[in-house]
């Protein structure tokens, strides 16, 4: 009997002050693929006790909480610059560093470019998913053109923003690296491929032949807005046609030689790169009348400016859960509703490195008066999604407050004495109403039965519509679902 | 279902709430006989479920998963 399991990590990863056993990475996120494959070559080859890693600033930053060998955290772009001081320092140890491209391809691009030209002894992993996954999906230099972001949401245009970064190409036409390929994890056919290059990767810093830098394509399903398995397609299909796969240099092979770029993805590569034409012209850009429009915040009601009230408290709300449950959406819509009634508001989102797959809470104030700070430590209101928010945040409830909890949370801990807790079953409605979605409708139903928030329903039931300003075919659901749910609870 | 040398069948073991339910896994999977259960666990999602039979313990799951920890598989 064989067991395949990973190797190379280890059995509890620290983070955030309790041991968990999950990564910080969103579903289907390409790192979580490599990562694994990573800590297993290094386990496979035994080096794990010869391997110094360097992590970067970015959606890679965790690394050093997963894979059992030693590392040093580098300032960010700064992974290849600290490897080569590693490496230079101990020259008996491997040394890889892992990048992403912002770290690599951005900021960090001269860094990276001038310790291949020098062929420091260390191995660099570069992953590239196309966009700064980390700060929420904003261009990066490896943005494909049209590629939709949060800095090019008309598509990146080549004539203002540039041509993507062919990271392995350029690093081709240096002299000393002794290694340059393109892998992906889009698939499995992939994912095997790429096991074997970073198997490569590590053989040459085992035998220290010098310089390797090994590209992965990587899908982000967070900021490409799509499912998992559409992202892995979109890295097949619009990446690769962009970025195609190979070993551009590996000179112990005689794949690619010095300064030519004749290799199985080169070659294919530079007849695909446009000519730059002179004559590029900046494509003309639709004009919005405001930030809100041009970023499809609610604003489809009018709503006057706050007007001060000593006399309504301040009101604070804590919605936490699941990221993807649409736990920031649900803050959204109540901050809006206290806009549409002229109260001071203020949403405060929170969350880690990761957008979906960890915890995501946010924050919300409402008052008469001008608010102070937008973070809450102790609720009024505390709306909790799932397990681990509720554990987290229900102790520091105030007294008087309310916790609204979805019932497929067991309830471990109590809240505190004079704490009222309702168990509300949202995502069961939501289910049974088919549209597992909108567990977060559901809350706002209960949040209204409830009489939680201070505010009128009215302004609720707008604030909601307007949040589907974008998707109008959602409105009318929503709306029909906030009273089904409602004449639900108060029957039960 | 596979059964031979020690008498247990191919089958992955699945760590629930280290699940993301991503479905990596479960569109990889070259039996079909993996799918998300219609459950939730504790972090909130469906996580994959085996069907029960028909696993060859190819491994092709695991190093879909982007998780270390929510499946490994036991080959016979």
């Amino acid at each position: 009997m064989k067991t395949i399991e990973q190797k190379g990590m280890y059995q509890k990863f620290p983070r955030s002050g309790k041991d968990t056993r999950v990564t910080h990475y969103c579903a289907g996120c390409g790192h979580g693929i490599v990562n694994k494959l990573v800590a297993e070559c290094c386990a496979e080859m035994g080096l794990q006790d010869n391997t110094i890693f360097v992590d970067p600033v970015g959606c890679g930053v965790f690394t050093y909480y997963y894979w059992d060998a030693a590392h040093i955290s580098a300032a960010h772009g700064r992974a290849s610059a600290a490897a080569t001081g590693v490496c230079r320092a101990r020259p008996d140890a491997v040394t890889i560093a892992y990048q992403g491209d912002g770290d690599l391809g951005a900021i960090g691009f001269n860094n990276a470019f001038q310790a291949a030209s020098r062929g420091e002894k260390f191995g660099c992993i570069f992953i590239n998913n196309s966009l700064y996954g980390m700060t929420g999906g904003q261009m990066a230099p490896t943005t494909l053109e049209g590629e939709k972001t949060t800095t090019t949401p008309f598509g990146r245009d080549p004539a203002l923003t540039g041509h993507p970064l062919h990271v392995c190409e350029v690093f081709s036409q240096l002299q000393a690296p002794v290694y340059v390929a393109r892998v992906s994890v889009a698939d499995t056919k992939r994912i095997m491929q790429c096991k074997q290059a970073i198997k490569r990767l590590f053989e040459i810093q085992r035998d220290r032949k010098g310089y390797a830098l090994l590209e992965i394509l990587a899908p982000c399903p967070t900021n490409f807005g799509m499912n998992p398995l559409k992202a892995a397609e979109f890295c097949m299909n619009e990446m690769e046609a962009e970025f195609p796969l190979g070993v551009f240099r590996d000179a112990e092979k005689g794949v690619g030689g010095s300064r030519s770029c004749a290799t199985e993805g080169g070659a294919d590569a530079q007849e695909r790169v446009p000519p730059v034409s002179a004559t590029l012209a900046v494509k003309p850009v639709p004009r919005f009348s405001s930030c809100a429009e041009l970023f499809g915040v609610p604003d489809g009601v009018d709503a006057p400016p706050a007007v001060d009230d000593p006399s309504v408290p301040e009101r604070r709300f804590k919605f936490a859960g699941y990221g993807g449950q649409g736990i920031l959406s649900l803050g959204i819509c109540v901050a809006e509703a206290a806009r549409l009634q002229k109260r001071h508001t203020l949403w405060f989102p929170s969350y880690g490195p990761e957008q979906r797959g960890g915890s995501a809470s946010c924050s919300v104030v409402v008052s008469g008066m001008p608010i102070g700070s937008p973070t809450v430590e102790h609720p009024d209101v505390l709306v909790c999604m799932n397990q681990p928010s509720y554990e987290r945040f229900v102790g520091d409830v105030k007294r008087g407050g309310i916790v609204i909890v979805d019932s497929t949370v067991p309830i471990t801990k109590h809240p505190p004495e004079g704490v009222k807790l309702y168990q509300v079953p949202a995502i069961k409605m939501a289910e049974d109403f088919g549209v597992p979605k909108a567990a977060n409708t559901m809350m706002l139903a209960a949040l209204r039965a409830f009489k939680a928030t201070g505010l009128d329903d009215e302004h609720l039931e707008t604030a909601l519509c307007a949040s589907f300003k974008k998707k109008p075919q959602l409105v009318e659901k929503n709306r029909d679902l906030l009273h089904r749910a409602e004449a639900a609870l108060a029957g039960a | 279902m596979s059964e031979e040398g020690n008498g247990v069948a191919s089958h992955p073991e699945i760590e629930e709430d280290s699940c993301k339910g991503c479905g990596r896994c479960v569109a990889a999977c070259p039996r079909k006989c993996l799918e998300l259960k219609s459950t939730l666990n504790k972090m909130g999602v469906k996580p994959v479920g085996y069907v029960g039979e028909g696993c060859i313990g190819c491994g092709i799951c695991f190093y879909n998963c982007p998780e270390p920890y929510a499946l490994r598989v036991v080959k016979s």
